[in-house]
């Protein structure tokens, strides 16, 4: 993995604040463009299972959205002097695309959309947010800018969503369980205050968490706010909210 | 199921919370790290936590929800009243979602309709009671029943309220003020106090006021404690000997080990059902720290009764509007469906000579300093 430590520092005293904690804005970058790129690869995969060539074109169209947010990621970094890395097999964000994959081989186009619409589209929005009110200049406006546009792609699920919960409340309720303790046990995994199981394989030192502070982020901060988001999503699509929470509070820590 | 009732509250401890969350996450898992819970517990959204059946001595029942606003236990102050507030909006919001057909605010969620504005969301057929005036009934029953244990004279004494001008302050005042010799009311607002001694004065009490706690404390011979003091020696400190004080607050926080000896510190405001109350999932015993059954806060006990009932209706709202009459009306409506005074104890233990030896009973070491509320 590159690691850039001389970053190219020009113009703006917003850039130059950016300048000063490139190594942080790296891996935080890091994170989203992997993320980007695992969800223009879960798209991608989403279209080779519909028929319907406008659920196709939808799917493709989304990729080719995810896409640009990876792009427009990588820009922010090289405006900042910084190269960012991204590694779709990364610890974490291999499991989260295996878990998908198991999904678009047993063929549930509702399994896809929980995975990528409501659990990991949750945490990028909820993330996204926080680091877009810290980040400086372009940055900021590029990570809330993005955060708006990927709520407008669990907006367009939700409905998908809850017709689908309304034909079968019961079993539509026990998939999103069967998914969460999954999906959002790597989350929570990921997104825990320390890194239990090692190093995530994609920022570029020791872990970034204990470093989010000095940007004025915390971990415990974009955690929280992620769960936040994915309850309420949740409380959205109609799921109960006394299960939602105890499954919440059942998830790794 | 429909739904007759819903209570909002808050946990008024981290332990409390705990407690809430290690039931949620069930037997097999490992409590929650301190450090996560105070990361995690905050961005919880108000939502129900469990489903409650409250019983009526005349063999009927009402089914409701609890639910937990999430307000952080030591975010309680007032710089983060604004942030409180949108969380037992949220709270409210899901009780009206919920089909609540009643709902009390339990603690620090009563500011949504005690204040001069109403802060409710639209609502419905949903009503809302802040529950004050059964707590006000149970703190002035507590008061006599204790003074009766105590074998003293309650119309001789000299009482002090302190957090007099708040609802359930002002409402003991005015159900005591004719009962005792001289009443001395502690507040902040010195407007407030003035109007409160006003009134009662022209009923006929001697009234004393102060904004300073320390000032005329130890005057008194009983107490009743309404705000949750962020230092209760202040209070306690100052007290002549053989005071009763009622802790009426919420979270309570005044500790038997902290007055002179002599005098006795009990928990005010508190009711227990005869008939009883189930929990799903069965957090009854976290949610009720109490050394007896069946125990809870008189704010929440106030909504079931009222569902059992069936009058639903916006029973308590609004500041000053607690008389004795409607105390006494509230106090016959929950009797009569088994609902009563709690027996007296603080946090060491029972102060009646026989406590309840019963399924309910909670080992004291627990409820050390944490007792709770519904």
């Amino acid at each position: 993995m590159e690691v850039v430590t001389s970053p190219k520092c020009l113009t703006t005293s917003d850039a130059d604040a950016a300048c000063s904690t490139a190594s942080i804005w790296q891996d935080v970058l890091a994170q989203a463009v992997t993320g980007e790129l695992v969800a223009v690869l879960n798209y991608t995969s989403l279209a080779e299972i519909r028929q319907d060539p406008k659920e196709v074109a939808d799917a493709l169209e989304h990729a080719e959205s995810e896409r640009g947010h990876a792009t427009a990621f990588t820009a922010e970094g090289k405006k900042l002097g910084i190269e960012v890395p991204n590694n779709v097999n990364a610890k974490y964000w291999k499991r989260l695309r295996s878990a998908f994959l198991r999904q678009i081989d047993a063929r549930d186009f509702i399994g896809c959309l929980i995975i990528q619409e409501v659990m990991l589209e949750s945490f990028a929005v909820a993330s996204y947010k926080r680091v877009g009110q810290v980040a400086p200049g372009s940055l900021g406006t590029t990570f809330a800018a993005i955060a708006a546009e990927e709520e407008d792609h669990i907006d367009h699920a939700m409905t998908i969503l809850r017709a689908a919960r309304a034909l079968d409340v019961q079993r539509f309720d026990d998939k999103v369980h069967e998914l969460h303790v999954e999906v959002m046990g790597i989350l929570a995994q990921m997104f825990a205050r320390e890194d239990g199981d090692g190093h995530c394989e994609l920022c570029h030192g020791s872990c970034v968490k204990q470093s989010l502070p000095v940007v004025g982020l915390s971990s415990s901060e974009l955690r929280g706010a992620s769960l936040q988001h994915y309850l309420r999503t949740l409380d959205l699509l109609g799921l109960p909210g006394e299960k939602t929470l105890a499954w919440a509070t059942q998830l790794p820590v | 199921m429909p739904l007759d009732f819903a209570l909002i509250a808050h946990q008024e401890s981290w332990r409390a919370a705990a407690d809430v969350l290690a039931v949620l996450r069930g037997p097999g898992r490992a409590p929650i790290p301190d450090d996560d819970l105070k990361d995690l517990f905050p961005w919880f959204p108000p939502r129900a936590v469990c489903h409650i059946d409250h019983r009526s001595v005349l063999g009927h029942s009402v089914h409701g929800i609890y639910i937990d606003s999430f307000i952080p236990p030591d975010r309680l102050g007032h710089e983060y009243r604004a942030e409180n507030i949108g969380r037992v909006r949220d709270a409210a919001a899901c009780a009206i979602k919920a089909g609540a057909r009643i709902v009390s605010l339990g603690g620090f969620a009563s500011i949504l309709i005690e204040g001069d504005s109403d802060q409710l969301p639209q609502k419905g057929e949903t009503v809302f009671t802040t529950g004050n005036t059964l707590t006000v009934a149970f703190v002035v029953q507590g008061v006599k029943k204790m003074c009766a244990l105590k074998g003293r004279d309650l119309s001789a004494a000299t009482l002090l309220i302190v957090g007099a001008t708040g609802d359930v302050g002002s409402g003991c005042a005015r159900c005591l003020a004719p009962l005792v010799d001289r009443v001395i009311l502690n507040a902040r607002n010195i407007d407030r106090l003035r109007s409160l001694g006003a009134e009662l004065n022209a009923g006929g009490t001697a009234v004393d006021i102060t904004t300073d706690l320390q000032q005329l404390s130890a005057r008194a011979d009983v107490v009743i404690c309404v705000a949750s003091l962020e230092s209760p020696s202040l209070l306690l400190g100052c007290l002549g000997p053989n005071a009763i004080i009622c802790d009426a607050g919420y979270p309570k926080n005044l500790s038997p080990l902290g007055v002179l000896e002599g005098c006795t510190v009990f928990f005010g405001g508190l009711g227990q059902s005869d008939a009883g109350m189930s929990f799903e999932p069965d957090i009854h015993r976290v949610l009720h720290h109490h050394p007896f059954p069946n125990v809870g806060q008189g704010c929440l006990m106030e909504g079931m009764a009222l569902a059992l009932e069936g009058r639903f209706e916006p029973y308590s709202r609004g500041r000053g509007f607690i008389t004795p009459e409607r105390v006494q009306e509230i106090e016959a409506i929950a009797a009569r469906h088994g609902i009563h005074l709690a027996p007296l104890y603080n946090e060491q233990g029972s102060l009646e000579e026989a406590p309840c030896q019963t399924e309910g009973l909670v080992d004291e070491r627990q409820i050390a300093g944490t007792s709770r509320a519904v």
